[in-house]
């Protein structure tokens, strides 16, 4: 159940898909801070310069209209030479389009004649150009605020009046008014634009209105203009994303005030901004998401399904058949090695399985070899003898030697028993074959009592002087069978020495062939056995030599209970 | 193998779609900015506003025209107005819109000779995804953006409650009306006579259609007081119907005995009114009209909220006492030339 739990835990293509998201988000609200920020200053900057542009251009338009004006009225008024007369006002409204009336008055305010190119009205009812005599105080020149003529007929075109006095022909001091047509400011000042959104107009010092291009929407209350305006010294003025620059013009009393709308347009663009941020982070995110998918399938997929390949493995190794995984190279890669890894270990469980069989039949040839029953029925009969004759101690001790034979031969089933039990086993047997030959040979027993608590397998010291005695011996006289074990090391020596007659090499060679020869269980049986259950490096070898003798050596490693549990 | 071919499948397949997502956001970039005009870009193209009105000779739609320039130059637009030489003619007005959609325009401001004549032509319009703006007279359309126009019944009345205030005693009243077909004027005659009848001074109205022109005016009101010639009052309720009576009256020489309260303004309204043969004016706003039309425009040309579908533009009374006042100078005098 512990892999379930960590199955839940994140998978790797979607770790990687928020990675990517998350730190794409970051990185766009970033950008996008950043840009906002950055933007508004370089767009407050250009609105501001924009502004101040313009404003300055207006008043320079202006301040040469306005000085244009002022130089006509110095040259009327001042120029005592030739001091202005009819014909002269004649002329000036014939030569200056824009001089739409003059009209003089004497020094208590009365009419003393209009001049104009128009059709005066009769009578005339309202003189709006006199309200600007009745504001003059005698000095210098005086510029009024924009109005409209009201003396003519079926014409009411805006002017400015000039005011100055003069003195006429006759020596008689006067005042003259020279209204200049107006228009051509106001559509100038209507045509002027700051940047996005933006406009300019004209306002006294006292913060009335002299023109401004929405008037008409001001005066009815559709628009107003920001009352603070009137106090703001030259220059340029934020107040709510809105840019007031103003400059005071040289020769009148006038203030050119430039307008630019800042918020709307920047917010605007800084909104297409966030749209747009907002755009490559749903294509971040799809394209994330894409990937993730793409590398899922590369190799989150892959790997999980092997993961669940190896699983099966683990649970069924035998039957297991792999189907190569298809991915990234990487997985493809650890695919093949899995399985290469599943071959090997199938191979080697195929091998173990025909180790563990070999066994199996060999120990089952060795355990049936043991009940020889012409071995049995001998001993059984030289039993029966004993009794006859009644050697009953004999009888009592060949039953017991037997007994003992059998019981340490099957051992309840163990392959593996202690040396102490083998060496009871071959003296069980030497004991049963000394009686049944009379006492013909002799043997011997050298043993390091040490290694008795070691493991072996079981009839293996038997076996071979089973073969000693009958092939060794051959009943020869003073046949000697010495049985030694030996500590060497890490190893233990079990020998089996005769004084017989030896073999030849041939006949050695021809003891390691074949699991069961005539002489009953052969040498290649224990030494299969031997190498099956401790490996190649351990088994049995044979020195012999014709008519000398012949000693059996098998070596196995120390190997104790303990060892064994542990493997 | 067949899980192999499969997931080859799905490679290609899911990098299709990549590329194709990659080019949709990269293509909706692109139209975005030129769609916006300017997010890469600080001076783009500037937006063009059609403004379309009823007439290019009167003095209301010269000021009209002249707020629009006002405004598109404060906005920073491309402005053109454009009216038919005829103000009857609403075929010539659908032209106008026809040209100003091929022209791609982004807005159009409009104002309906016709209700239901310009209706189509402005359906269009708002088909091809131009918002529509109108001014002064409305057309028979659901998908207006905005409506910029004089409350005419408010206008009306206000001109009624001056008469009354004004003139003593028992009224008979004579309205010369101009096309019966147009709301404006019914409305305007509605709020007048709905005005003055709250006095309970109203002996008898008298109302009379003509044509949109000065002559057909004149004669209607000479022919309206050669039926009646009790009448007092005389209410005009456009510029040509003020002038054709005006004069009416003037050669008549009925100017003492016969008020006039009349609509609009012109050079030759504001002289009547100073020598008394007009002794009242409703003066609309065209000026603002104009202005606010563009300012609208410029507003939904860039996405930002309008104050409101429907902008009341006010009226102002003018009598020989408060027509120097430099307010209303400026109201009822024209700055250009």
């Amino acid at each position: 159940m512990i892999y379930r739990n960590r199955n839940k835990v994140v998978s790797l293509s979607n770790a990687m898909t928020l990675t990517v998201v998350t730190l794409a988000s970051l990185a766009v609200i970033i950008a996008a801070v950043i840009f906002n920020s950055m933007f508004r200053d370089y767009m407050e900057n250009i609105a501001i310069t924009n502004s101040e542009q313009s404003v300055d251009q207006v008043s320079v338009t202006i301040n040469n209209y306005t000085d244009d004006i002022i130089g006509i009225m110095n040259k009327l008024a001042y120029d005592k030479d030739s001091a202005p007369s009819a014909e002269l006002f004649e002329d000036l409204i014939d030569i200056r389009n824009d001089v739409v009336m003059v009209s003089t008055y004497d020094m208590s305010g009365n009419n003393t004649g209009i001049w104009s190119n128009y059709d005066v009205k009769d009578p005339v009812f309202t003189n709006l150009s006199y309200d600007s005599i009745s504001s003059y105080e005698g000095e210098g020149v005086y510029i009024s605020a924009p109005h409209v003529v009201s003396v003519l007929d079926n014409n009411y075109p805006w002017v400015v009046t000039i005011t100055g006095s003069f003195v006429d022909v006759s020596g008689t001091p006067g005042i003259i008014a020279i209204d200049v047509r107006f228009s051509d400011i106001a559509g100038y000042i209507d045509g002027v634009g700051i940047g996005q959104h933006g406009y300019c107009f004209i306002m006294d010092n006292d913060g009335n209105i002299i023109y401004h291009p929405q008037q008409q929407l001001i005066h009815t209350g559709l628009k107003s203009e920001n009352e603070m305006i009137t106090g703001l010294a030259d220059g340029s003025h934020m107040a709510d994303g809105v840019i007031y620059t103003v400059k005071t013009l040289e020769d009148t009393n006038w203030k050119i005030i430039g307008v630019t709308y800042l918020d709307e347009t920047v917010t605007n663009r800084v909104n297409t901004m966030i749209i747009v941020s907002i755009l490559i982070l749903l294509l971040v995110v799809l394209v994330s998401f894409l990937s993730g998918t793409l590398f899922s399938y590369l190799f989150t997929k892959p790997v999980k399904k092997l993961t669940d390949a190896m699983r099966d493995f683990e649970d069924n190794a035998q039957d297991f058949v792999f189907e190569p995984i298809v991915g990234a190279v990487e997985v493809n890669s650890l695919s093949d090695s899995f399985e290469h890894l599943v071959k090997r270990i199938q191979q080697l469980m195929e091998e173990v399985k025909a180790e563990e069989n070999t066994l199996r039949k060999t120990q089952l040839m060795a355990l049936q070899a043991q009940i020889n029953p012409h071995f049995l029925y001998n001993t059984l009969d030289a039993i029966s003898w004993m009794c006859e004759e009644g050697k009953n101690k004999d009888a009592v001790l060949m039953v017991n030697n037997l007994a003992k034979l059998f019981r340490i031969s099957i051992s309840r089933g163990q392959e593996i028993i202690p040396i102490d039990k083998e060496i009871q086993h071959a003296q069980c047997y030497l004991q049963i074959q000394k009686y049944r030959y009379k006492n013909q040979f002799d043997y011997k027993f050298e043993i390091d009592d040490n290694l008795r608590q070691y493991l072996c397998n079981k009839i293996t010291l038997q076996p071979l002087i089973e073969n000693a005695l009958y092939h060794g011996l051959n009943m020869i006289d003073e046949g000697l069978i010495i049985i030694r074990i030996k500590d060497d090391g890490d190893c233990i020596i079990l020998e089996v020495e005769d004084n017989g007659i030896g073999m030849s090499e041939d006949q050695v060679a021809e003891l390691f062939v074949g699991d069961i020869t005539d002489r009953g269980i052969g040498v290649k049986n224990v030494n299969d056995r031997i190498k099956i259950y401790f490996g190649d490096e351990y088994g049995i070898t044979v020195r012999s030599e014709l008519d000398e003798g012949t000693t059996v050596s098998i070596r196995i490693p120390k190997t104790t209970e303990d060892d064994r549990i542990e493997k | 193998m067949r899980s192999k071919e499969h997931n080859l499948r799905y490679v290609v397949i899911i990098s299709a779609i990549l590329l194709v997502a990659v080019g949709a956001g990269i293509l909706m970039l692109v139209k975005m900015a030129s769609d916006t005009g300017s997010i890469f870009q600080v001076n783009g193209p500037r937006a063009y506003v059609a403004v379309i009105g009823k007439s290019n000779t009167s003095a209301f739609w010269e000021s009209v025209s002249s707020g629009a320039r006002a405004s598109a130059a404060e906005y920073n637009l491309d402005m053109t107005f454009e009216a038919p030489d005829n103000e009857e003619d609403f075929e010539a007005q659908n032209e106008m819109i026809r040209s100003a959609i091929a022209k791609g325009a982004d807005a159009i401001v409009f104002s309906a000779i016709d209700y239901n004549g310009n209706a189509d032509a402005i359906n269009e319009a708002i088909e091809a995804g131009i918002p529509v703006v109108i001014i002064d007279s409305d057309v028979n359309s659901d998908g207006v953006s905005c409506r910029i126009m004089t409350d005419n019944y408010a206008a009306g009345q206000m001109a009624g409650m001056q008469a009354i205030e004004d003139v003593e005693g028992e009224l008979v009243v004579g309205v010369v009306n101009y096309d019966v077909n147009s709301a404006n004027g019914q409305q305007r005659e509605q709020g007048f006579c709905d005005a003055i009848s709250s006095s309970g001074r109203v002996r008898s109205v008298y109302t009379i259609n003509c044509l949109s022109t000065q002559e057909s005016a004149y004669e209607g009101t000479v022919s309206l007081i050669g039926e009646h010639p009790d009448i007092n009052m005389l209410a005009a309720l456009n510029e040509l119907m003020s002038l054709g009576s005006g004069y009416a009256v003037r050669d008549m020489g009925l100017q003492d005995e016969v008020s006039i309260y009349a609509f609009d303004s012109n050079v030759v309204c504001v002289g009547m009114l100073e020598t008394g043969e007009i002794d009242g004016l409703i003066v609309q706003n065209p000026y603002a009209m104009g202005y606010l039309g563009v300012e609208n425009a410029y507003k939904l040309i860039n996405g930002l909220p309008i104050d409101s579908e429907r902008i009341d533009t006010t009226t102002t009374y003018v009598s020989s006492s408060n027509m120097y006042d430099i307010d209303i100078q400026r109201m009822i005098f024209m700055f250009g030339e």
